[in-house]
């Protein structure tokens, strides 16, 4: 038992998932983050062995399992090593999934939720803009009534899983008196007016597709509204604290093999008559991080607990966000130094892990809008 | 049909397999364990003639309760019941390991036989080449070993062994043993919803009890490692030359 909250049915999502990655993921990561694609096939691999269905109720196909069940794999997947990879699958089963989940019809989940759970379609949330991040209310991505549908024009930013996907969970502002008066639009690849202006060139995530996309004129049925119309926004916030619970997931489950790495290495590695492991400057920090480490997932599997008992985790949740991923980036940072000259070359597994780590604590609720969101829940 | 499948527990390949202080063991402290792809093929054979045929598969392990993890792995790719023979190391001699399996089948079996018993052909680990056989001489049963195709007949089993340019093809009558070889298919993934049923499978539990065969092991011992250099003669056309004088000089030219 890996720890308090779990059960048989966790622990088999952990063993299925770390013996995927290590035999299907990692081996061939740096091919993908040369190409700067997960392949197809690998998604579909894992759809097949049931792999996306984790929180897709079971009358849809899935397992019906809670906010642990994610938990487990994104920490599992965190093994791989290979975090744009990571997050590619988390985009698709984690934070655009679940609003399909949450807010579909019938006709929508039953066009949509097979395809999701195959891989035969990749999801991805389109939220973000050139002027609209953290503050959401800067959206300016429109869609006005047209007939049976919407006319959708504006622009989205570093949308995941957009440049290969095949469908973008879009929001745009269709109440123009209320800054929150958000609705979501199921809007496929390929829909006309749709297009992908760039892929975006990135400091980490390498394998993982990042879009600019462009939105012009883009004609959608009612058909295709997902959810309540100026509503969106709230639905969305449905997800946010397991949208921000995946991210510190695949950051723990790979600042813990960042640590064994670095442990492995430091011990094998010869220096002043010994090992560099013994000196104490290095394997007390080493130990302190693994300390840091065990803490933010055990705060982790705590606040997804919560969620399942059906207590409220904003407070929890957010707080794990905001210290878990500063935690994975210093461990990190101190698993490149003592690799030394080694953990600054490419050819490194940490150099990339170094890399992919920057963006935890800014995307999915940066940390300072997260440690807000427990500030203004600490007034006594 | 009824199907069993023979498997072992051994130590993950690729890891640095240490020896305990007393030489009797491989030290397992920090050892992953697996099945031998041997068996691996094994249980994926008979999942798939379960699947064609209809039938069930029984997987069974001689060794300590850690080797419910195997059991539990073949069950999540297909396998339908688990049985441990419980015994207090995996390491028993051949002819007791051979013995106390021999004893669990018939129990096992009763007055109705499996249809087919299929082992490794020979174990990952120990790689002594005789359980099979001799649980198959035990039980009055036909046995081939080094089999690399599987398929059910009229009250008969078709086996093909590899030879050098073709296949060996045996009919063997039901109710036979084979001793199967790596390369008879790609073992399938687990299904997650496959990894879930594994965790809830109830294992079967039976004691071994068998004497001491004649074989004694001595001592375990690890060879010094081998440290080896690689050179980087040159790249690409360029290095074409300097293979060639490597090779002269080995005198393989
Ligand atoms: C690789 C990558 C993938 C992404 N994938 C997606 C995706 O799939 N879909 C999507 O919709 N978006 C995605 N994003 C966008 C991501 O969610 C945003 O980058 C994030 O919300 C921050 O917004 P911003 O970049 O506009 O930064 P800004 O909002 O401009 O903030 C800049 C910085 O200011 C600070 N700050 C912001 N607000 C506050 C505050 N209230 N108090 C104190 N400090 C503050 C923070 O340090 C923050 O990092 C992705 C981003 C990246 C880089």
């Amino acid at each position: 038992m890996r720890n308090a909250y779990m059960t048989d049915e966790l622990e088999a999502i952990y063993e299925q998932t770390v013996d995927f990655v290590a035999k299907e993921v990692t081996p061939h990561g740096d091919a993908w983050e040369e190409a700067g694609k997960v392949p197809r096939e690998v998604l579909q691999q894992m759809g097949e062995l049931g792999m996306f269905g984790l929180r897709v109720p079971k009358e849809h196909g899935g397992l019906g399992l809670g906010m642990l069940a994610s938990a487990t794999f994104s920490e599992a997947l965190g093994a791989s090593t290979f975090a744009g990879f990571d997050v590619t699958v988390l985009v698709h089963t984690d934070m655009a999934g679940p609003h399909l989940i949450n807010s579909g019809n019938d006709a929508q989940l039953a066009e949509w939720v097979p395809k999701m759970l195959a891989g035969e379609a990749i999801f991805s949330i389109g939220v973000s803009e050139p002027d609209a991040g953290s503050d959401v209310a800067g959206m300016r991505t429109a869609a006005v009534k047209d007939g049976d549908g919407w006319r959708i024009n504006g622009r989205k930013i570093y949308i995941t899983n957009a440049v290969y996907g095949d469908l973008t969970i879009v929001a745009a502002r269709t109440d123009l008196e209320n800054k929150y008066g958000i609705t979501m639009f199921l809007v496929p690849a390929g829909t006309e007016g749709f297009s992908v202006a760039n892929k975006l060139d990135k400091h980490g995530w390498r394998c993982s597709d990042t879009a600019e996309l462009i939105l012009d004129d883009v004609w959608v049925s009612d058909e295709q509204v997902l959810g309540t119309v100026h509503r969106g926004f709230y639905e969305t916030m449905k997800n946010f604290q397991n949208e921000r619970m995946v991210l510190v997931g695949m950051g723990i489950g790979a600042a813990q093999a960042a640590i064994d790495m670095t442990n492995a290495y430091t011990q094998e590695r010869k220096a002043f008559g010994g090992h560099l492991f013994d000196l104490g400057a290095i394997r007390q920090r080493m130990a302190m991080n693994q300390a840091k480490v065990d803490a933010v997932r055990a705060s982790m599997y705590h606040a997804a607990w919560m969620h399942d008992a059906g207590q409220d985790n904003v407070k929890a949740m957010s707080g794990v966000k905001a210290w878990g991923c500063e935690v994975v980036n210093q461990v990190m940072y101190d698993c490149v130094q003592f690799h030394g000259g080694m953990g600054y070359m490419r050819e490194s597994a940490i150099e990339r892990m170094y890399r992919d780590a920057r963006i935890l604590p800014i995307g999915g609720g940066a940390t300072e809008v997260m440690l807000e969101e427990v500030a203004k829940r600490s007034y006594a | 049909m009824k199907i069993l499948c023979c498997v072992k527990r051994v130590p993950a390949p690729g890891a640095k397999i240490n020896v305990t202080a007393d030489g009797q063991d491989v030290d397992a402290a920090h050892l992953g364990f697996t099945m031998s792809p041997h068996e691996e093929c094994a249980v994926e054979g008979a999942v798939q003639l379960i699947e064609e045929h209809g039938g069930e598969v029984t997987v069974l392990t001689l060794g300590t309760g850690d080797a419910e993890e195997q059991l539990r792995y073949a069950v999540s790719v297909g396998a339908t019941h688990g049985v441990l023979v419980e015994a207090d190391t995996i390491q028993w001699d051949p002819q007791r390991t051979a013995q106390a399996i021999t004893a669990a089948v018939q129990e096992l079996e009763g007055d109705e036989p499996f249809d087919l018993i299929m082992f490794g052909n020979e174990s990952a680990d120990a790689g002594g080449f005789q359980v099979g056989i001799r649980i198959a001489m035990a039980l009055g049963r036909p046995i081939v070993q080094g089999i690399k195709g599987v398929e059910i007949g009229d009250d008969t089993i078709i086996a093909r062994r590899e030879i050098d340019g073709g296949f060996e093809v045996y009919e063997l009558p039901s109710p036979a043993v084979l001793g199967i070889k790596e390369g008879l298919n790609l073992p399938r993934y687990p299904t997650m919803k496959g990894r879930l049923a594994s965790k809830k499978v109830e294992l079967n539990s039976i004691t071994a009890s068998a004497a001491e065969g004649g074989q004694v092991r001595v001592k375990l011992h690890r060879p010094e490692e081998t440290v080896s250099e690689t050179v980087i003669l040159g790249m690409g056309a360029e290095a074409a030359a300097a293979v060639v004088d490597v090779l002269d000089e080995l005198g393989v030219l």
